[in-house]
């Protein structure tokens, strides 16, 4: 469970919309990327190693390398980095990618700084 | 930054603003509607307290759109552009802004920017000011403030300009399924 969702315990109606809002982002893509982006971003912060690419398709390693400038370079994306994960992904996943990249960081952010426990008083 | 839209819109005759990008996702774009306006009419936490974070949110990320927007609830509170114009580095020694303000902003620039930010005098003022259950809501907010400028700017949806715009407050949709 994430940082965010588990810091809604003590709001059942609020985390029941959060889990929704990240599961359905999460079933508009490949489980297998989504997997990757979730490690590579947690990676950068420094929580846990990062997925090992070895074997992973041009497509989704430049993917990878996207996810991985969102938590400290989101406005350095240029848009030719941007047209080739659009040529790669097609429009509607790129929307869902774009989604759960910038969620994977923001969760990641409140795992560090320590929100469940804030939040549990 | 791109103001160039990375994607088009799914909406017919809308240009492509966020809603009508999301909208090539209609299940994420139903679910996040649902959630934000869940957030924002929730008692739990005072629109203003939220509208704060999210001003923050805004100008950290440089996020021009989510800069100019403001949500008509929070201005009903009193949050006047007097107010706004103090959130920026050196918030802290503002006189319009409430202690319990300066807490929840401090808070805010430790999730989005250095977790470090949140040392023992910051962590105390926050739990002095918030319930568990407010601060619960507060980091579901900045979390959701920060992916969605994010979100927002790597799909290209900056503006090149925008005026301040006063928008209705994000509402209830519908029960959790």
């Amino acid at each position: 469970m994430s940082a965010v969702c588990a810091a809604l315990a003590g709001d059942p109606l609020l985390q029941r919309h959060y889990a929704d809002f990240c599961s359905k982002t999460e079933a508009a893509l490949d489980p297998v990327l989504v997997a990757l982006v979730r490690r590579a971003v947690a990676a950068v912060h420094g929580l846990g190693d990062a997925p090992d690419e070895a074997g992973l398709d041009a497509g989704t390693r430049a993917a990878l390398a996207y996810a991985r400038r969102i938590p400290f370079e989101h406005t350095a994306i240029s848009d030719a980095e941007a047209a080739a994960l659009v040529a790669h992904l097609g429009e509607a996943r790129f929307v869902a990618f774009s989604v759960l990249a910038a969620l994977a960081d923001a969760e990641c952010r409140a795992a560090l700084v320590g929100l469940p426990a804030l939040a549990a008083g | 930054m791109s103001t160039i839209p990375r994607v088009s819109s799914a909406l017919a005759g809308e240009p492509p603003h966020f809603a009508a990008v999301l909208a090539h996702q209609p299940e994420i774009a139903q679910s996040f509607f649902a959630l934000y306006g869940r957030f924002w009419q929730s008692e739990v936490l005072s629109a203003r307290i939220k509208e704060v974070a999210r001003m923050r949110n805004a100008r950290v990320t440089e996020c021009g759109f989510c800069r100019n927007v403001r949500f008509d609830k929070a201005l009903a509170e009193g949050l006047g552009e007097e107010v706004v114009e103090d959130i920026t580095d050196g918030y802290e020694t503002s006189a319009k802004l409430t202690d319990a303000e300066k807490a929840a902003l401090k808070f805010t620039d430790a999730l989005i920017h250095d977790p470090e930010l949140l040392n023992g005098d910051a962590r105390a003022a926050l739990q002095r000011h918030f319930t568990p259950k407010q601060i619960a809501e507060l980091g579901l907010g900045v979390s959701l403030f920060l992916a969605l400028a994010k979100a927002l700017i790597i799909m290209g949806l900056e503006p090149e300009s925008m005026e301040r715009t006063v928008l209705p407050t994000p509402a209830v949709l519908e029960p959790a399924a």
